[in-house]
């Protein structure tokens, strides 16, 4: 699969397990606008835990824009592990926010 | 440093979803700290060199369409490049917006976790598809937001309302601007996809 399409799909995968948790409005995109639509729709602290990793994960996801192709094959490498690892950490944040009900 | 205005405004393609497009053109990655990411298109200089060596669609339509703004050398960077090489990943390019419709598509049918976003990701597929294959199969520029509906073959033929769904998406999912979606507006646009997939599947990509 392209970066470009990879990157889409990361982004998929964190609308997903964000979703899950089943508030009013959809989160619809990673952009940090859509991401502020989506917290002040749902009236959620902009402060909180889930806010701040999905931030964390919109920041790295963007960040590959800009570099030139030479930088790419190895930077998207260390994304990937960077990315999944916040991923997982979203993925958590979600379970114990789906326990504690 | 230069600064360019780009996109709908510079064609005066003006409606109620135009924004203006800015992109800046910085030496070093300490420079793109200066910038909100959020209103700004970033680029190296090297990384515009890179696009033009390509023949990039990106720098095909800096070329035809951006006006300079700013330039802290007093020169005007783009227009300076000259025109672009002949777009040479036409055939891959298009080839990855059509899979990336086919996994939008996907997870349209198998959930509705991510519908919106998905329905975006299907207009930037039809768009960048149709941009990339007016470039170059059809030799034309068409760098508009509905260039897949004004493709010379087989544009897009679906019913204004879905095409506005997917267009208002597209913006939502962006920019967070404009009014969120009705489960009945959802459902709706759901039906139009199979026709987007029947249009893919009318082009001849080899």
């Amino acid at each position: 699969m392209s970066e470009f399409n990879n990157r889409i799909s990361l982004q998929r995968t964190v609308i997903k397990i964000t979703n899950s948790l089943g508030y009013r409005h959809q989160l619809v995109g990673i952009s940090s606008k859509a991401i502020d639509r989506w917290v002040i729709d749902n009236k959620i602290d902009p402060k909180s835990k889930l806010v701040v990793k999905i931030k964390e994960i919109s920041g790295q996801l963007f960040f590959l824009a800009n570099k030139s192709q030479e930088q790419i094959t190895e930077s998207y490498r260390k994304l990937s592990n960077i990315v999944s690892h916040l991923v997982d950490e979203l993925k958590e944040e979600v379970e114990k926010m789906l326990n504690e009900g | 440093m230069y600064i360019y205005a780009f996109g709908s405004v510079c064609r005066g393609e003006i409606d109620r979803y135009s924004d203006v497009d800015l992109l800046a053109i910085v030496e070093t990655q300490m420079d793109t700290l200066n910038f909100n990411k959020d209103d700004y298109s970033i680029y190296s200089e090297s990384r515009i060199r890179e696009l033009w060596d390509e023949g990039n669609p990106f720098a095909w339509h800096l070329s035809i369409e951006s006006k300079l703004i700013f330039s802290s050398t007093g020169k005007d960077l783009i227009k300076n490049l000259g025109t672009p090489s002949k777009y040479k990943n036409c055939t891959s390019d298009c080839k990855k917006f059509q899979r990336l419709f086919e996994e939008a598509f996907l997870s349209l049918t198998n959930s509705c976790d991510s519908s919106i976003f998905d329905l975006s990701t299907v207009f930037l597929a039809i768009r960048n598809f149709a941009t990339c294959y007016s470039l170059g199969i059809e030799n034309r520029f068409n760098f508009s937001r509905d260039s897949a509906l004004k493709l010379e073959s087989h544009p897009l033929k679906i019913k204004s309302e879905c095409y506005d769904i997917l267009k208002r998406s597209r913006i939502l999912s962006t920019r967070g601007k404009g009014e969120n979606f009705t489960y009945e507006e959802i459902i709706g646009v759901k039906d139009c996809l199979l026709q987007i997939k029947k249009w893919f599947e009318k082009f001849k990509i080899n």
